[in-house]
């Protein structure tokens, strides 16, 4: 009694603590098993915030379906598992060892997390190409992956560079032809913060709609509700675009392999075709980040931004998929983003978006 | 401030869940389960086990300035005398105190250089809070005015106190003492706690998401920021940098208490000053007052000529500048804010003294300007800021989206209006009327958790957020 008169605060923070802790170990092995935690750095209860910023909350503990909840979200989230740490973490040496998830089911590995839903793509490299392309109408003569990658790079978040630069070369050898402002009257922007920029510091926004948003990934987009816009579906059902320009990867590197991405974006760019078969689909290579992150950071860096763009660069038929790379642009001789561009090592400052839309100009398909 | 910011990885920062989870509550449990007079010895070596987690390389160097300070003060005070001073004892504690400043200060100087001139990451963690509390030291001691007794324990404690060491406030001795004073009660305890609470609220919850919006503009490009976002930017760099001082020394202090010692006061409501002198009295208190008492006072302080109280000044403002950073833009802004006192003392201060309204908007104006010279260390950019603040002299801005305010507002109007409100004293005064008010103190429990929900799922780094 004379603890809760004279420290009451005190007592309610070792209370609710204390019920935190209760709650994240019952939820140890349903809802938060995916949570990575290290005892030394953080306490117990650190797996339930974790988790609510994941839309896990503690209350699922008590839903009958609440295994299910998390085994669905696992399988719709291919490689995050909730371990939110690896984009900061800078080195190798630092990366959490997910090890113990691992070690009991090896044949996992080399494919993570698939999509629950008969996915397009099980694994590229096992099946014909031929059953890649479900949809009607959607091009054959997708290049196949040259090898897998390895339990090494799915385990120090590298991106394999699994297709070689076959793709890349077959997009560069279609003639761009210089366009004026007003092809960009039915086009579509998707992506992330770096679509941002385009639409925030070029006049583009005059003519093409965007549906971007920060910390867009190619997992979000399609269902994402765009401030204004709505579904990337409705917008398309709304309106005839001519060109939809897709740019997404930035934020899903250090998350899954190259083939989970490329499952996905394959997954995207198929979607946006059926939704708009006469578009024209620019997939855009990720923007690469400059030389000083290139150089200390294990995730963000260009090598995998590159491996992963050798892989969607393989989409491009030069017919309806196209495939364009602004770093052509914005990245200085040694294929880093010019230092003088940006502030923060990733973005372009507010001016230099011109080179992009300058880029696009030079880009377009006749 | 520059030290909180650069390592905020480590278990040092308060608001990390390493700190608050770990290594507080397991010191805690051995500094009150041991008996009383063992308290300061086990605080020692918390501190040193603290720093040593922070950056045990530069730990010899803490211990040795320890170990010699105290040696040399402890021959000051053997010199004190009693009823009788002899000349010779007053000309060796002379000696002895020259002696240990010219010690403490070259060792600052020489690492604020190392760290200028050669690496970053050869600035001792906390060297700028701990050799000012040397150098407190030393000179309360030749002043006769510490009473407390000086044991190496408390001396060195006083020193490397983990609350204190990595960005103070700097206390003075006679704020430690010896460790006869302390009180230890449950209501004491708790009121260091609600401390603590609400200078990690201030931290993690608006001082961390305002530090998105200036990474925002400095990302966007000064040039192509428009003219409101510039204005709006000042007003979230300088709410960011007080609640992230504050909110440190209200941790730091809260800290103390819940350790049995009385709370230190280092920010008293800076943004309802009527005057920059003021806001200087109440900003970052305990520095202000170290350079009043062994800088400025010293000198001569207010009680000298004209021209002489213009250098004392001049000096004292420079000097803070210098030890704020190294940067030309660090002794810019602290020659505008002295140049500011200087005319407050000599020209207008009166008659702004008699201007209730125009006096707080005059420093509501001046400050964040003074802070976004603070703010950015490259003077080029820095120019194209204050031109996208005041476009009429010529900056006319590169790029520019004029409805990038609207989008910013609505992202950090929320924010900024609840920064705004604690600027606001009688806020303040509310709360302390109903602390110990049941609807308080839940919201506080809801403060505490909230932050710790950041603090969980961005693990220390505020940066995290900024997915791109």
């Amino acid at each position: 009694m004379k603890f809760i008169k004279k420290s009451p605060l005190f007592l309610i923070l070792l209370l609710t603590g204390i019920l935190f802790t209760l709650a994240a170990a019952a939820g140890r092995s349903s809802i938060y098993a995916e949570q990575e935690y290290d005892i030394l750095k953080a306490p117990l209860l650190s797996v339930l915030f974790a988790g609510i910023n994941d839309d896990l909350y503690p209350w699922q503990l008590f839903e009958r379906d609440a295994v299910e909840t998390a085994a669905l979200k696992e399988a719709a989230e291919p490689g995050d598992n909730g371990e939110e740490e690896p984009p900061k973490e800078d080195g190798p040496g630092s990366f959490e060892d997910p090890e113990p998830e691992i070690t009991p089911e090896p044949a996992r590995m080399p494919e993570p997390v698939r999509t629950p839903e008969p996915a397009p793509t099980a694994s590229p490299a096992a099946l014909p190409s031929a059953a890649l392309t479900q949809t009607p109408g959607i091009p054959e003569g997708r290049l196949e992956p040259l090898r897998e990658s390895t339990r090494e790079e799915y385990l120090n978040h590298i991106s394999a560079d699994i297709y070689g630069d076959a793709g890349v070369l077959r997009a560069a050898s279609f003639a761009f032809s210089r366009v004026d402002e007003s092809y960009f009257d039915d086009a579509l922007f998707i992506g992330d913060s770096r679509t941002v920029g385009l639409r925030d510091y070029t006049d583009l926004a005059e003519h093409a709609d965007f549906l971007c948003e920060t910390s867009l990934t190619v997992y979000k987009v399609m269902e994402e509700s765009f401030k204004g816009y709505g579904t990337v579906e409705q917008v398309l059902a709304a309106k005839d675009y001519g060109k939809i320009y897709l740019m997404v990867g930035i934020n899903e590197l250090g998350r899954g392999t190259t083939e989970d991405f490329m499952a996905k974006y394959t997954e995207v760019v198929d979607a946006l075709h059926e939704l708009a078969p006469d578009a024209v689909i620019f997939i855009q290579g990720i923007m690469r980040v400059s030389g000083t992150k290139n150089d200390s950071d294990a995730i963000f860096n260009n090598g995998n931004i590159n491996a992963r763009n050798n892989a969607i660069a393989t989409l491009a038929d030069n017919k309806q998929f196209f495939y364009i790379d602004v770093n052509e642009a914005v990245c200085d001789e040694a294929g880093n983003l010019t230092a003088d561009y940006t502030h923060d090592q990733i973005h372009l400052l507010g001016m230099y978006n011109e080179l992009w839309k300058e880029f696009l100009l030079e880009h377009g398909v006749a | 401030m520059q030290t909180i910011k650069d390592r905020a990885d480590f278990m040092v920062n308060f608001s990390g869940m390493e700190f608050v989870f770990r290594f507080f509550p397991v010191f805690l449990l051995v500094y009150y389960a041991v008996p009383r007079r063992y308290r300061e010895f086990v605080f020692l070596a918390g501190s040193y086990v603290f720093y040593a987690a922070g950056e045990l390389v530069f730990l010899p160097l803490l211990a040795g300035l320890t170990v010699l300070n105290y040696l040399v003060g402890k021959k000051v005070k053997e010199h004190e005398g009693s009823y009788i001073v002899y000349r010779w004892q007053k000309a060796k504690r002379r000696r002895l105190l020259v002696l240990s400043l010219v010690l403490d200060v070259g060792v600052l100087v020489l690492f604020k250089a190392l760290g200028t001139f050669v690496d970053n990451s050869l600035l001792p963690l906390g060297i700028s809070f701990y050799i000012f509390k040397m150098i407190s030291y030393q000179v309360d001691l030749y002043k006769g005015e510490i009473w407390e007794q000086t044991g190496f324990v408390s001396a060195a404690l006083y020193f490397s106190m983990f609350p204190q060491v990595v960005s103070g406030p700097i206390m003075r001795y006679n704020d430690a003492g010896d460790g006869s004073r302390r009180e230890y009660s449950l209501e004491h305890f708790e009121d260091g706690l609600k401390y603590f609470v609400i200078g990690l609220g201030m931290k993690v919850l608006l001082a961390d998401r305002l530090g998105i919006l200036w990474n925002d503009l400095q990302m966007i490009g000064f040039q192509s920021i428009s003219t409101p976002l510039a204005w709006l930017g000042a007003a979230g760099y300088s709410l960011q940098l007080y609640f992230d001082f504050w909110g440190y020394s209200l941790m730091a202090s809260g800290i103390l208490v819940m350790l049995g010692y009385e709370f230190i006061e280092n920010f008293h409501h800076p943004y309802a000053s009527g005057s920059i002198s003021e806001f200087y009295r109440r900003w970052h208190m305990t520095l202000g007052s170290f350079f009043r008492d062994y800088v400025y006072i010293p000198m001569g302080g207010s009680r000298c000529r004209g021209s002489r109280q213009i250098l004392n000044l001049a000096v004292v403002w420079l000097l803070t500048g210098i030890w704020h950073g190294n940067g030309l833009n660090f002794i810019l802004w602290g020659a505008v804010l002295g140049i500011l006192i200087i005319l407050e003392k000599m020209c207008y201060g009166r008659l702004l003294a008699r201007l209730p309204v125009i006096r707080n908007l005059y420093v509501l104006v001046l400050i964040p300007l003074t802070w976004v010279i603070f703010a950015i260390t490259d003077l080029g950019k820095l120019g194209i800021y204050f031109g996208r603040l005041f476009p009429f002299i010529g900056g006319a801005g590169i790029a520019v989206n004029s409805q990038d305010i609207v989008r910013y507002s609505q992202n950090y109007g929320g924010l900024l209006l609840a920064g705004a409100l604690l600027c606001v004293p009688a806020v303040f005064r509310f709360y302390d009327r109903h602390k110990k008010n049941p609807v308080i103190i839940l919201l506080l429990a809801v403060v505490f958790w909230y932050s710790v929900y950041f603090m969980a799922s961005s693990a220390g780094n505020p940066f995290m957020y900024f997915k791109f």
